[in-house]
């Protein structure tokens, strides 16, 4: 059984440290879990709610003297089933309609350090234009008009080069 | 709606550059690979994200809160204020009150902070078994009349936020916004993984009026 099925079962407890530091000792990992939502959610209010639901559902399973990692595994596996929930019920879908695009939404293990390298290996196996659409787009955080300027396009054919380009990068793979 | 995906998913990339939520409907199903690329790509723009403290300081509160034997869900926890004192004074003060009627069915009640029952109409002004739009200050429901009781949920979708309306034919609460639907107890109708919707408090006092636990 892995890590993610235990977290589905309400049986199992874990074990965390008393009191207040227990509440500090979270909140540490919490920000590790924060981080990782929000890296696939892309905005602060919905990784805002989605950590919470993890807290919400994890911690009361949590008891005292748990090892750090015991308890990061079992917030990442509720993350893991959190963020499937919130992209399945976001877009209408069964979370098995989802699976496919769970690899790439959802990793095996906690990565919270990921961030713009992961990006930069997305963006790598690009095409050019695929690349320079999506870099200006999201990592210079130029406008539709911006990027067609620069990349001596219109508008339309840049917002058409953008759909194809995240669309392709839904298909890299990269090894967690 | 923008028929063109382009134009679609220039919206979500938009809105996600510009730190809002994922606002998604039913049809975006179609593109759901270059969202969720779209939301990676937007989610690491900037160094890994740390928590803002006063959300910090919210999600410490509630994890207190957690431990100390008081059980608060998402919605419990977002609707007392996660730390507002005057949100959980009230809250534990209409806990009380709802004690003697709760009229519970599918998804979680609301309980505003600062609630306050707002009269919204006449048992007898309710068709039985029909759906009844109401509306409570903030708060828009509908009601559900079974002989003397009344339930009630509200009427914003669980998925998109969108008003749902009441389907005579069908029997059933519908949204406009996408193929979603819900009984009258807030339970989806179809197999797609929508949570139930909200109920609201409703209560019958002894003199036939229906009220309704909204807002100022």
């Amino acid at each position: 059984m892995t890590t993610e099925e235990q977290a589905g079962q309400s049986g199992d407890i874990l074990e965390l440290p008393a009191a207040s530091r227990a509440t500090d000792i979270a909140l540490d990992e919490l920000e590790l879990v924060y981080a990782f939502i929000y890296a696939r959610v892309g905005n602060r209010a919905d990784a805002e709610d989605l950590t919470q639901q993890v807290a919400m559902k994890a911690i009361p399973r949590l008891r005292q003297t748990a090892p750090a990692s015991a308890i990061r595994g079992y917030l990442f596996a509720t993350a893991r089933s959190v963020l499937g929930a919130f992209w399945s019920t976001r877009l209408g879908l069964s979370e098995a309609e989802l699976h496919e695009d769970l690899a790439l939404v959802i990793p095996a293990g906690p990565s919270p350090e990921a961030g713009i390298e992961t990006v930069q290996q997305i963006l790598t196996q690009l095409s050019d234009n695929y690349r320079r659409v999506l870099e200006l787009r999201f990592l210079h955080g130029y406008s539709l008009k911006e990027v067609a300027a620069e990349m001596h396009s219109t508008v339309g054919a840049i917002k058409v080069m953008q759909l194809r380009a995240l669309r392709a990068a839904a298909k890299v793979r990269i090894p967690e | 709606m923008s028929r063109k995906p382009e134009d679609r998913l220039d919206k979500i990339v938009s809105d996600l550059l510009r730190g809002r939520r994922l606002k998604l409907r039913g049809g975006d199903a179609e593109e759901k690979a270059a969202i969720t690329a779209a939301a990676r790509l937007a989610g690491a723009r900037q160094a890994p994200q740390r928590m803002h403290p006063a959300f910090r300081n919210r999600l410490a509160g509630a994890l207190e809160q957690t431990r100390s034997g008081g059980w608060m869900t998402r919605r419990g926890a977002l609707v007392a204020g996660l730390g507002l004192a005057a949100g959980a004074a009230g809250g534990a003060f209409l806990s009380r009150e709802m004690e003697t009627q709760p009229r519970r069915a599918g998804g979680e009640p609301i309980d505003p902070a600062n609630g306050r029952w707002v009269d919204v109409a006449a048992l007898t002004d309710l068709p039985e078994g029909q759906g009844h739009q109401v509306v409570a200050g903030s708060i828009g429901a509908f009601l559900f009349r079974r002989g003397d009781s009344v339930s009630a949920v509200s009427s914003i979708c669980s998925h998109l936020p969108c008003e749902l309306w009441w389907s005579h034919r069908d029997g059933h609460l519908a949204c406009p916004c996408h193929p979603a639907a819900f009984t009258p107890d807030g339970r989806p109708t179809n197999a797609y993984a929508l949570p139930a919707l909200n109920t609201v408090r409703v209560r019958v006092t002894a003199a036939g009026r229906v009220e309704v636990l909204g807002t100022e």
